[in-house]
C-alpha cells in the first residue's frame, strides 16, 4: 500500500490499564477478527501472560480501516511490553512507529512507566494520542486525569479522549483520530532495503520468527538478505503479515510492518533492534539505536535434586533459543551443588525465566539472591566483572569497585512525597528533581544503585504508599562505590551461596539478619555451631546454635528393639538428606529458607 | 527345674557378649491408664484376669522353642499386681517349669505402690519373686496428680517400706522426670526420698511425649507445655549427682544401681541377648529372629484357646545386620561394647565399615576407648540417638 495510507503506532499504557482491551476493540471495529473469533487479548501469546495479564512480547497486527474519508487506511498496532525489564525493548517498538496512543486508567492516572515510556516516545518525536480508558467505572475521575494529562503534554484537557476499551465507547472516534494525526511514514521506497527488527520470538516449527518495520526500500520473498549487527546471511523463507493470523506475502514496502522467516533457529542471531538488509548491501548504515541485550540481575539457579542438572542445562539451552536476552554459565557451590550463574535483564524476566523452567520444564529449583553486575579495579590495572559475590577478589586485590547505577522515577500522590524520599534516601538515593503533575501528584526522580532496588525495592515502595506509588528506572551507568563481600561461616566455614556484595553501611545490617536467620534454621548439633558475617577475615555478626543436650529415648518398652532400630534408622536416613557443610549438617530446607527473598529485608 | 550357679559379676551392669537367657511376662492390665502412656495396656478388663492367666500358663506350656534356663524373669506391664500374688505366683511356675529357672537368677515384677502391701509382698517373695521395680514416678504431689498416678507419695514410700519388712532386699524405684509440671526442687526431693527409702536401684526416665497419648494431643493443642529437652538433660545430670553421692553407679542410660544390683534382665535387652517373651503385645528374640505377639489380650487368650499362635509379626535379622544391632544396643551401656567379643560374634566386616566413622566420633571426644571397649563418653549419654543412629 501506498505510504501515503500506512499508520504505525503503539499502545503505552501501565499493566491493568486496559491496554490488550483497547487492542481487542480496534481488531474488532477494524474487522480484523471476527465478534466470533474474539477472545479477550487477543495479542498476547503465552499462557504465563495470559495468566499475568501481562505482555512480555510484543507482537504487530495490521488492521484494514475504512475510514469516514471513504478511503481504506493501514493501520500497523505495533504492541509493546509492559515491564521496566524491556525497555530497551519498548524503544525499538516505539522507533517502529510514527505515533502512540497514551492510554491511562481514568481511576488511576498516568503511573511511572508509563510516564518514562512517555518521554521515551515525545523524545522519538512521536505524535501523542492521549486516552483516558475506563471511564465506565464509578471510581473514575475523567476530569481531573484529564487535566494531568493535559498538562503533561500541552494540550488542552478537551483534546484528551475518553473511551471505556471495554465497552467500546468512544473507539470509533479514536480510530478516525489516528488516521488524522498519525504521520504516514517517510522513509525512501527507491533506496536500498532497510527493516528495523522490533521483536524477534522463537517458534517451535518454524524457528525465529523476526518481526520487522520496513523503513527503506522493500522485502521480497526468497530474497538473500543479512542482519547487519550478527552478520548473518540468510535467505527470506517467509516474509508476510499478522492479521492477526500470519498471511504470507509476496513482498513488504516502505512503511509496512511484518514478519520475517528465515529457517534462524535462535532469537540471539535476529536479535531486536538490528537492521535487516539485502545480502549485496550487507554493508548499508544501520537503523540507529541497536544495542546488545545487557543482563542486569545475576542469580544462581540450582535444582533441588542434584540429579537434575542435566534437565536444567537442556532446559536452560531451550529457553535460550527464544530468549536472547538470558546469559547463563555453570557454577558450583558447596551448599547447593551444581547449578548455573544466570544473568537477566531484570527481576521480572528472572522470575519469568525461573517460572518457565518450573512450569515447561517440571523442574524445582533454587535460587540464590539476585545480585547486580559488578566491575572491578585490580590493583593490577585490569578491570573485570564480577556477577557471582565468590568472584569478587580479596579486598588486597583492588583498587576500586564499580556498580550499576539507574535512573529512577516514582509516581506517587504528594501525601507519600515524604515517604518516598526517605525510602530512596535509606537506599543510597540520590535527589534528582521533583515535578509535580498536578497538586495532587508529584514525580520524583532519584539516581540510585540498581544493587539496591533489587532487594524488595518495589515492595517496600508499594506497601509504604499503600499501593500507589508507581516506580520505573533505567541504566545510568557504572559508580564506583564502597562495596564489600559479606561472607556468612558455619563453624568457620564459608556458604558461598550466602556470600553478597553490599555497600559497606549496609554489611552489617545483612550480617545481622542472615546469621540471625540461619541460627533459627539450622537444627540444633552435638557441638555448639558459630555463625559468623565476615568482612575477610573481619567478623561483623555472630550467632550460636547451641549444641543440644538431649537427643535419646528413655528406654525401651518390653524388649521391642525393633521399634528403637527403626526410629535410628529413620534418625540416620534424615542425616543422609542433610547436607554437609565441615562437620555441621544443615538440612536442606535451611537454604531454600534463608535465601526466600526477602520479605524481611535483607539488605535494607 | 535345672541348677546352675549364677555367676557374681551377672549383675554388675557390664555389656557381656553371653549375658544369659531371659523371659519376659506381660499383664496388659491397668485400673487407670495415664495420659502420657503408650504401652500395651488396657482398664476395664478385670473379667479377663482369669482367663488370661490361663492362657499364659497354657501358652508358657507349649513353648516349642529351645531355650536355656532363664538368668532372668520379668514381669512387665501393666500393672502385674493387679493380678493376685498366687496368680502370678502361678504365671512362674509354669517358666520354671517349662523353660527351667537357674539357681540365683533375678525375678522381678513391677508393682504400682496403691497395689500392695506387705502381705501381697511376702506372698510375692514366696512365690519366688526376688525383686521388686516399684512405680514410685515421683514424690511431688502435683506432679503425681498432673501425671495421672493413683497413688501419693506416703503410698509409695509405704510401698517401699512394706517390701522391705517383708524381707525384700532387691527394690528398684521407677522415677519420671522433666514432666511439665516438675520443679527443680521437686525432681531433687523424689531422688532424694527413694534414696532414703532404702533403694538399691533407681530408674529415672525422662516423660516423653509418644505420639498417640492423650498427653501429646493436650500439648500439641496448647493445653500443656512441652517437655524441655535441655531441662529433661538438666535433671539427668541433677540424677547423676545425687545417686553417685549415695553409692549408686549409672550403668545405663536410664538406670543406677549400688555395686552387684544392677539389672540383669535390662543388661541382657542392652546386650543383644536372647529372651523369650509371653503375653499380650510381648516381644521375643533369639538368635537373631525377634517376633512378637497380638496385642489384644483377648485376642492372646483366644489364639491360646484355639491353640494356633499368638505371633503377630517377625523379622529375621540378616548377620550384617546383626552386629550393627548389637552396638547400637550395647552403647547404652556405660561399660559400652567389648570390640572383640563383637568381631567374634557378628564378624569383623561390620566393624571395619565403621572403623572411620568410630574414629571420627572418638577424635571429637564423643566416643570413648578404653582398652578393647568402645563407650559413650560420659558427656554424650544424653546424645546417644544422634551418635548411635550413625553407626547403624
Amino acid at each position: 500500500m501506498d505510504q501515503k495510507h500506512q499508520r504505525a503506532i503503539a499502545v503505552i499504557a501501565h499493566i491493568d490499564h486496559g491496554k490488550s482491551t483497547l487492542s481487542d476493540r480496534l481488531l474488532q471495529l477494524t474487522g480484523t477478527v471476527g465478534d466470533r473469533d474474539m477472545r479477550a487479548q487477543y495479542l498476547d501469546r503465552m499462557d504465563l501472560e495470559r495468566e499475568r495479564g501481562i505482555t512480555i512480547k510484543a507482537a504487530a497486527v495490521r488492521m484494514n480501516y475504512e475510514a469516514d474519508d471513504g478511503k481504506t487506511y493501514q493501520i500497523n498496532l505495533i504492541d509493546t511490553p509492559g515491564h521496566v525489564d524491556f525497555g530497551y525493548e519498548v524503544s525499538r517498538s516505539l522507533a517502529a512507529c510514527d505515533g502512540v496512543l497514551l492510554l491511562v486508567d481514568a481511576a488511576q492516572g498516568i503511573e511511572a512507566q508509563t510516564l518514562t515510556n512517555l518521554y521515551l516516545a515525545v523524545d522519538a518525536g512521536l505524535e501523542v494520542i492521549p486516552i483516558l480508558n475506563k471511564i465506565d467505572l464509578p471510581a473514575a475521575q475523567p476530569d481531573r486525569y484529564g487535566h494531568e494529562l493535559a498538562q503533561l503534554i500541552g494540550c488542552e484537557p478537551e483534546e484528551v479522549h475518553r473511551i471505556s476499551a471495554k465497552t467500546g465507547e468512544g473507539v470509533a472516534e479514536l480510530l478516525e483520530e489516528i488516521v488524522r494525526r498519525v504521520p504516514s511514514p517517510k522513509g525512501d521506497p527507491e533506496a536500498p532495503l532497510r527493516a528495523l527488527v522490533f521483536d524477534s520470538i522463537y517458534d517451535a516449527y518454524r524457528g525465529v520468527i523476526a518481526y520487522l518495520r520496513v523503513v527503506d526500500g522493500r522485502i521480497r520473498s526468497r530474497e538473500e538478505i543479512a542482519f547487519v549487527a550478527t552478520g548473518v546471511e540468510v535467505e527470506a523463507d517467509e516474509i508476510g503479515i499478522m492479521a492477526p493470523d500470519p498471511i504470507p506475502v509476496n513482498q513488504l514496502e516502505t512503511g509496512e510492518v511484518g514478519y520475517l522467516i528465515s529457517g534462524i533457529k535462535e532469537v540471539r542471531l535476529a536479535k531486536v533492534g538490528d537492521t535487516v538488509t539485502t545480502r549485496h548491501n550487507r554493508n548499508a548504515e544501520p537503523l540507529p539505536g541497536y544495542r546488545e541485550p545487557k543482563p542486569m540481575v545475576f542469580a544462581g539457579i540450582y535444582p533441588v535434586e542434584g540429579d537434575d542438572f542435566p534437565l536444567l542445562r537442556d532446559a536452560l539451552d531451550k529457553l535460550q533459543l527464544n530468549d536472547a536476552a538470558l546469559v547463563y554459565e555453570p557454577e558450583s557451590s558447596t551448599a547447593l551443588g551444581f547449578g548455573f550463574r544466570c544473568g537477566f535483564l531484570g527481576l521480572l524476566h528472572m522470575e519469568i525465566v525461573r517460572e518457565r523452567l518450573e512450569r515447561e520444564f517440571d523442574l524445582s529449583l533454587i535460587a540464590t539472591a539476585p545480585s547486580v553486575g559488578y566491575e572491578i579495579e585490580l590493583t593490577a590495572g585490569d578491570r573485570i566483572e564480577v556477577h557471582n559475590p565468590t568472584d569478587m577478589p580479596d579486598p588486597s586485590k583492588f583498587e576500586a569497585v564499580y556498580e550499576p547505577f539507574v535512573d529512577v522515577l516514582v509516581v506517587t500522590p504528594t501525601d507519600y512525597t515524604g515517604t518516598v524520599m526517605q525510602l530512596c534516601q535509606g537506599r543510597r538515593g540520590d535527589l534528582q528533581a521533583m515535578n509535580y503533575l498536578s497538586p495532587e501528584r508529584v514525580e520524583i526522580h532519584y539516581q540510585m544503585p540498581l544493587g539496591e532496588i533489587i532487594f524488595d525495592f518495589f515492595d517496600q515502595l508499594k506497601s509504604q504508599t499503600k499501593g500507589y506509588a508507581s516506580l520505573d528506572y533505567e541504566p545510568a551507568g557504572m559508580r564506583q562505590s564502597k562495596l564489600v563481600r559479606v561472607d556468612v561461616l558455619l563453624n568457620a566455614q564459608p556458604v558461598d551461596a550466602f556470600s553478597t556484595i553490599v555497600h559497606r553501611d549496609k554489611a552489617y545490617d545483612y550480617g545481622k539478619t542472615m546469621t540471625e536467620r540461619l541460627r533459627k534454621l539450622i537444627p540444633r548439633q552435638l557441638f555448639d555451631v558459630p555463625i559468623q558475617a565476615a568482612i575477610g577475615s573481619r567478623v561483623i555478626a555472630r550467632e550460636t546454635v547451641k549444641a543440644k543436650r538431649k537427643d535419646v529415648t528413655a528406654k525401651c518398652y518390653g524388649g521391642d528393639i525393633t521399634r528403637k532400630r527403626k526410629l535410628l534408622e529413620r534418625q540416620k536416613e534424615g542425616k543422609r538428606r542433610m547436607k554437609q557443610i565441615g562437620t555441621v549438617e544443615v538440612p536442606q530446607t535451611a537454604f531454600i529458607e534463608a535465601l526466600r527473598v526477602d520479605s524481611d529485608g535483607a539488605g535494607s | 527345674m535345672s541348677v546352675a550357679i549364677a555367676p557374681a559379676r551377672a549383675r554388675s551392669g557390664q555389656w557381656s557378649a553371653e549375658p544369659g537367657f531371659g523371659v519376659y511376662v506381660h499383664i496388659p492390665f491397668c485400673r487407670h491408664r495415664c495420659h502420657y502412656c503408650d504401652f500395651n495396656t488396657y482398664e476395664g478388663l478385670d473379667a479377663l484376669f482369669a482367663p488370661y492367666v490361663d492362657a499364659l500358663v497354657a501358652d508358657i506350656d507349649r513353648f516349642e522353642g529351645e531355650a536355656p534356663p532363664a538368668t532372668s524373669v520379668f514381669f512387665g506391664g501393666g500393672t502385674p499386681t493387679l493380678l493376685e500374688p498366687g496368680q502370678l505366683g502361678r504365671i512362674l511356675a509354669a517358666v520354671g517349669q517349662r523353660m527351667g529357672i537357674e539357681r540365683g537368677a533375678e525375678i522381678t515384677v513391677e508393682v504400682n505402690p496403691e497395689t500392695v502391701d506387705e502381705a501381697a509382698f511376702d506372698a510375692l517373695l514366696t512365690a519366688g519373686f526376688n525383686r521388686f521395680s516399684v512405680g514410685v514416678q515421683s514424690l511431688a504431689p502435683h506432679v503425681l496428680e498432673a501425671l495421672g498416678r493413683e497413688h501419693s507419695a506416703e503410698v509409695a514410700l509405704a510401698a517401699l517400706a512394706a517390701a522391705q519388712r517383708a524381707g525384700a532386699t532387691d527394690l528398684n524405684a521407677d522415677l519420671i522426670y522433666g514432666s511439665p509440671w516438675e520443679r527443680p526442687g521437686d525432681w531433687v526431693r523424689s531422688l532424694e526420698g527413694v534414696i532414703a527409702a532404702g533403694t538399691q536401684h533407681v530408674s529415672a526416665y525422662a516423660l516423653s511425649v509418644e505420639e498417640s497419648t492423650p498427653l501429646h494431643t493436650l500439648i500439641s493443642t496448647g493445653r500443656v507445655p512441652d517437655v524441655d529437652g535441655d531441662v529433661q538433660a538438666e535433671r539427668h545430670g541433677v540424677a547423676h549427682e545425687h545417686l553417685q553421692a549415695a553409692g549408686f553407679q549409672r550403668y545405663e542410660t536410664s538406670n543406677w544401681a549400688v555395686d552387684g544390683r544392677a539389672s540383669r534382665h535390662n543388661v541382657l535387652y542392652w546386650s543383644a541377648g536372647n529372651y523369650a517373651g509371653f503375653g499380650a503385645g510381648a516381644h521375643a528374640h533369639i538368635d537373631g529372629r525377634r517376633w512378637w505377639s497380638v496385642r489384644l489380650p483377648r485376642e492372646f487368650i483366644s489364639a491360646v484357646e484355639r491353640d494356633v499362635t499368638t505371633e503377630a509379626g517377625y523379622e529375621q535379622l540378616e548377620d550384617s545386620q546383626r552386629g550393627p544391632e548389637a552396638l547400637m544396643l550395647g552403647l547404652r551401656l556405660t561399660s559400652g561394647v567389648e570390640l572383640g567379643a563383637l568381631a567374634r560374634a557378628y564378624g569383623e566386616e561390620f566393624l571395619a565399615e565403621r572403623a572411620p566413622t568410630i574414629e571420627q566420633l572418638v577424635g571429637s571426644g564423643l566416643l570413648e576407648r578404653a582398652g578393647s571397649w568402645l563407650r559413650l563418653a560420659p558427656r554424650s549419654t544424653m546424645l546417644g540417638n544422634d551418635i548411635v543412629c550413625r553407626l547403624l
